[in-house]
């Protein structure tokens, strides 16, 4: 195969307003570049993660308007005028937003690598349907690869999270899925 | 990812112009173009923007059919209440396709041109008849997910989920070239590499699909839309099977088209034909579906599982009839 000098092509440069997690921000880039390098590259918002690049592991899924998105496939310059958000723009004020809680409370994270990736789909999941059903979790996390947890844990937290975001205090994970300390008013498991 | 420059053309006249200019592609969503320049088998020094035009991201309802434009997203043909209450089939195939992620961003015209998915066409070192060389390396090598029919001169499969329905309700690709609109259907947009084996859709240089067009008068009376897949949440299909019954409310006007097993949809009118109602009916139709098949050393298994999802189609066309 014929090798390119890639070093010797002029990188088109652009100037573009990005809105990153309800923030305007002017950044300069490669109009080659995938949102997902100016996210991590020039922006410093390293939660957003390179997985396979490929689009086929949903590592790097951000939030354009509001529909999960595979930033390693979109190029940064189609994103202006577009709402991004990722993974840094979960939290509520101060506070953990509750998919985050919840997969803290219940392991849902292993080597965390996925994580971001399956915070953004379910965020975008529970905004559109606040009680969705096993099956719907599951289709909507179809594009999100995990390797460590076997996604039970994930699914627990994504119940969990929908039902604190829908006030149903009753509800509660499987007691075998909570990792560690027992939740506020539960007993110690023997274990 | 190899540098390339983003032309945005205002108008299709300046969108054809540009993308003749050097080494140039079309880019839509990008989902298949950028994974391939990743992988070193695509290397434009440009890309034309097609998403800088106007008008080709709108779905329009007419008594005639409905209109979709080349840029409307996957996840928007899949949830639109016409296309689902008119074209149900075709909103099935859809939610069959890649992954959730990928189907919010890659468009119709996009799923439609996407290059096989053959792992030696997708390697940079590997040279055959599909990127100008010669031989097709499938065919005595790894070929388990490759085609069954028409592969003596290229085994790669037609990719499009979307193909295989379009062909079955006979739907009209709009084509934007030189000299205006044109129009085909979509068996003759799909072509196998007897006809060109460096192309799998009629499109000529400089030209694009505006949009796509699902007649009316080719609604079914039931359908089925059966897959087998390795990975049930997400992968590519190892075979397809599209089943549209008494389309336009005429009594055995019967569609059967196949997908994954062929360079383009393949439209079984001998199936088609067994399809009469009878006891027999699925026996009969399905134990024809290896008529003309040309199995290489790893895909033979193609056969039986296409004898299973065109009984399972038919099944599911027959009782959601009835139900």
């Amino acid at each position: 195969m014929e090798q390119q000098d890639h070093s010797a092509m002029e990188h088109q440069q652009v100037f573009k307003k990005l809105s990153v997690n309800g923030e305007p921000h002017s950044v300069g880039f490669s109009v080659h570049h995938s949102l997902l390098e100016v996210l991590r590259e020039q922006m410093q918002l390293t939660g957003t993660k390179h997985g396979c690049e490929l689009g086929e592991c949903g590592t790097c899924t951000v939030l354009i308007d509001g529909q999960p998105v595979l930033s390693c496939l979109e190029l940064a310059v189609e994103c202006e005028g577009r709402e991004i958000t990722t993974v840094e723009g979960m939290m509520i004020g101060n506070d953990l937003h509750p998919l985050q809680e919840a997969f803290a409370d219940l392991g849902a994270a292993q080597c965390g690598y996925c994580t971001p990736g399956i915070l953004m789909t379910a965020k975008a999941l529970l905004e559109e349907n606040p009680a969705p059903t096993r099956d719907e979790v599951v289709s909507a996390l179809a594009g999100n690869l995990c390797r460590c947890t076997g996604y039970h844990k994930i699914l627990e937290g994504i119940d969990w999270a929908a039902a604190k975001m829908r006030g149903d205090e009753d509800f509660r994970p499987p007691r075998e899925a909570i990792y560690g300390d027992p939740l506020p008013g539960e007993e110690p498991s023997d274990a | 990812m190899r540098p390339f420059k983003v032309i945005r053309p205002t108008n299709e006249k300046e969108a054809m112009e540009q993308v003749s200019k050097g080494n140039a592609s079309y880019l839509a969503a990008g989902t298949d173009l950028l994974n391939r320049i990743k992988e070193h088998v695509a290397s434009p020094d440009s890309v034309v923007d097609l998403k800088s035009l106007p008008g080709m991201n709108t779905i329009e309802v007419t008594d005639q059919g409905i209109w979709i434009g080349a840029l409307v997203r996957l996840s928007a043909v899949s949830s639109h209440t016409d296309v689902l209450s008119r074209f149900p089939a075709v909103c099935e195939t859809i939610i069959h396709a890649a992954t959730p992620q990928i189907r919010n961003m890659a468009t119709v015209g996009g799923n439609l041109c996407q290059k096989p998915r053959c792992w030696y066409l997708r390697h940079e070192g590997y040279s055959c008849v599909k990127n100008g060389g010669t031989g097709c390396w499938a065919r005595d090598g790894e070929n388990e997910f490759h085609g069954i029919f028409d592969n003596q001169i290229c085994s790669a499969t037609q990719p499009s989920n979307l193909a295989p329905v379009l062909v079955a309700h006979e739907a009209v690709i709009e084509i934007a070239s030189k000299d205006g609109v044109r129009e085909l259907t979509a068996d003759q947009f799909f072509i196998g590499p007897s006809s060109d084996p460096l192309r799998e859709v009629s499109l000529e240089e400089g030209e694009f699909v505006r949009r796509v067009m699902l007649p009316e008068s080719t609604r079914a009376g039931s359908w089925a839309y059966e897959e087998a897949r390795e990975k049930q949440s997400f992968d590519w299909a190892q075979a397809s099977v599209t089943l549209l019954l008494d389309r336009g409310g005429r009594k055995g006007d019967h569609r059967v088209v196949l997908g994954a097993v062929s360079p383009a949809p393949l439209r079984r009118s001998d199936i088609e034909k067994k399809i009469d109602g009878s006891d027999d009916e699925i026996a009969e139709a399905s134990g024809i579906a290896g008529a003309g098949a040309t199995p290489l050393s790893e895909n033979g298994y193609k056969i039986p599982m296409l004898k299973g999802l065109i009984g399972k189609a038919i099944r599911s066309a027959r009782s959601r009839k009835e139900g």
